[in-house]
């Protein structure tokens, strides 16, 4: 018989993702940037000129990312994906961003629900962790109600576990 | 207590009836001889209550709109409430007293004649006798009013009635199965059918995702919707009010919703919250004072919360230990006790009406079936079998058979079970339909 204390939830905190290589949280690095004079305080004058540049851009780095079955860890293939989109941010203040978290089909209702929600909190902590504002990334869970492909076979199931991100 | 859930027990449950109608055991006089005919109805019968159905005498209303609803469901429901075995074929042509003893050979224990009369307007009026062939003596007489457009409800009222005069307990032909189906591609919705499969009604027009119904004692819906962007609980706070937000109460963000179900008391609601590191907690929504308290404390997925009939205990799915696992706690979060441990995920636990079972779902090679676990023997029985999925149990409310979402037919539809798996049939032909609740309070 299991014991009540044997019971708590053994799962580490999920220790905030620490990312390997933090970038730099300020803006010095120009390499990428617009030329600006004032780098960090000309958020107002970006959003308003670049509305549509800022969606052009986001359309290039706004991909989906993928998941293992019944896990919502980072695959070490989206961590570029990742990493585009935390420096789109950086680049463009004013940007916000939705992560929904997605399953496949195999689970039930229910427990999906619980499970898309760690996988897109999972997905924000990581932007967190590359220097983006919490503020800036809501999350959402649809569970298994919003498939992106139908077909029951690994492929399907492998494109429908995933993070996707939605501009605000 | 007796709990009827094996149709061969049933005629035990006679007995006391007929005894408390002060009627005798009918005492056969020279051994009958019983022709091998009338032996072998016996055995078909399997111990069920062999119950024969006059053709209804009608009065002002035609044939055919009897046959279509009332005759039929009215045998359907019968047929399928599990203690009748109905008596078929060449009968005779009259319900009076002399005709009895031909009713009997058939081996027939109740006969029930039936009147069918238009009244004024659009009303009508059915009245039934059902008499014990054998002991000569009445058993259940009563006279239903309705609309015309009502006879379908009163065969079912009927087909309930007559399951609790022989039983005790009422019979669910009555009742009804609220369930989730997709509209549109991104876009669920509350319906609501009669257990026959007629009767289909749509109850939420958000034209947004919208889930996991459930129901009160008294009849309110409670779900949750997307419609506002964020999953929230909405619902009706009266009966039959329109629906409105149940929970969060505030603007400030509380955390997304999920999974709600009412209380056995109608008061409170549990449900789950997720919070920001991505976990998910069961807690319980007391819904007019808005007050909320937390059962589990992060670190996992807690979910799917199940009430137990007396709304002391909660079971619910978490994956505190590995993979999703069915446990159980006390109301107030304590005393958490793991119930499955066969299998890597097990899931979707609901308690019966009664208290002593808890159905749940358990995955195996990439599908899911249905298991009733029996708390009084701390065993789990096996309900559906093969290659197919059946998902998101839920209790009849005479604990006789679970409804359930599965790909047997292809499509996600909608079937009913009986405990043993082997009476299955199809509720609605609808397709893409999940997350049933069986009801008689709508």
């Amino acid at each position: 018989m299991a014991l009540a204390a044997g019971l708590a939830c053994k799962k580490p905190e999920e220790a905030p993702v620490a990312p390997p290589t933090p970038p730099p949280v300020t803006t010095t690095t120009t390499d990428a940037g617009p030329t600006q004079t004032k780098p960090a305080d000309t958020t107002s004058t970006v959003s308003t000129v670049n509305i549509a540049e800022m969606q052009r851009a986001a359309s290039l780095v706004l991909k989906d990312i993928n998941f293992d079955f019944n896990l919502s860890d980072i695959r070490e293939a989206d961590k570029p994906k990742l990493q585009a989109i935390a420096d789109f941010m950086r680049k463009y203040p004013t940007s916000k961003v939705l992560v929904e978290g997605h399953c496949d089909e195999r689970g039930t209702v229910e427990y999906n629900l619980s499970l898309g929600e760690r996988r897109a909190t999972a997905a924000q902590r990581y932007l967190v962790g590359l220097g983006v504002s919490e503020s800036r990334v809501n999350t959402i869970s649809y569970g298994k109600e919003k498939p992106k492909v139908l077909g029951s076979n690994d492929e399907s199931w492998f494109v429908n576990r995933r993070g996707e991100f939605k501009l605000q | 207590m007796t709990r009827i859930w094996i149709a061969g027990l049933c005629a035990v449950a006679l007995f006391p009836l007929t005894a408390g109608t002060g009627v005798q055991q009918p005492k056969p006089q020279v051994p009958p001889q019983k022709t091998q005919v009338e032996v072998e109805l016996e055995t078909k019968k399997g111990g069920r209550l062999g119950l024969a159905i006059a053709p209804p005498a009608l009065a002002g209303l035609g044939e055919d709109l009897v046959a279509k609803d009332f005759k039929a469901p009215l045998n359907r429901d019968l047929e399928e409430a599990g203690p009748f075995a109905l008596i078929t074929g060449v009968v005779p042509g009259s319900t009076d007293a002399a005709s009895y003893p031909a009713w009997a050979r058939l081996a027939t224990d109740w006969l029930l004649a039936s009147k069918v009369e238009k009244g004024a307007g659009d009303e009508v009026s059915v009245e039934i006798q059902v008499v014990d062939v054998k002991a000569g003596k009445p058993v259940f007489s009563k006279r239903y009013i309705g609309r015309d457009s009502q006879l379908r409800r009163i065969a079912h009222t009927i087909s309930d009635d007559l399951v609790a005069r022989l039983t005790g307990e009422k019979g669910v032909a009555s009742t009804r199965v609220i369930f989730v189906r997709q509209t549109a591609p991104g876009v669920k919705e509350i319906f609501q059918v009669d257990r026959d499969g007629a009767g289909l009604l749509q109850l939420t027009r958000w034209g947004s995702l919208t889930l996991s119904p459930t129901v009160a004692p008294d009849g309110r819906l409670a779900y949750i919707t997307y419609k506002g962007g964020t999953p929230e609980i909405w619902g009706e706070r009266k009966r039959g009010q329109a629906h409105s937000k149940l929970y969060p109460t505030t603007v400030s963000p509380q955390g997304h919703c999920y999974s709600p179900i009412w209380s056995p008391d109608g008061k409170r609601i549990a449900f789950v919250q997720g919070d920001r590191r991505g976990n998910s907690d069961i807690m319980i929504l007391d819904v007019d004072s808005g007050r909320v308290k937390r059962l589990t404390d992060g670190g996992c997925i807690n979910t799917e919360p199940s009430w137990n009939p007396n709304g002391t205990q909660v079971a619910f799915t978490s994956d505190r230990e590995g993979g999703p696992q069915v446990y159980l706690m006390e109301e107030d979060g304590s005393n958490v006790r793991r119930l499955t441990f066969e299998g890597n995920y097990n899931a979707s636990a609901s308690w019966s009406p009664n208290g002593a079972m808890v159905a749940y779902v358990s995955r195996f090679e990439g599908k899911f079936d249905l298991f009733v676990h029996k708390l009084g023997e701390g065993k789990a029985y096996q309900i559906t079998t093969g290659i197919f999925s059946s998902e998101g149990p839920a209790w009849s409310p005479d604990e006789r058979r679970l409804v359930f979402a599965s790909t047997r037919s292809g499509n996600m539809q909608l079937w009913t079970t009986d405990l043993s798996g082997k009476s299955l049939s199809k509720l609605t032909e609808l397709t893409g339909c999940q997350s049933p609740r069986w009801t008689r309070s709508r």
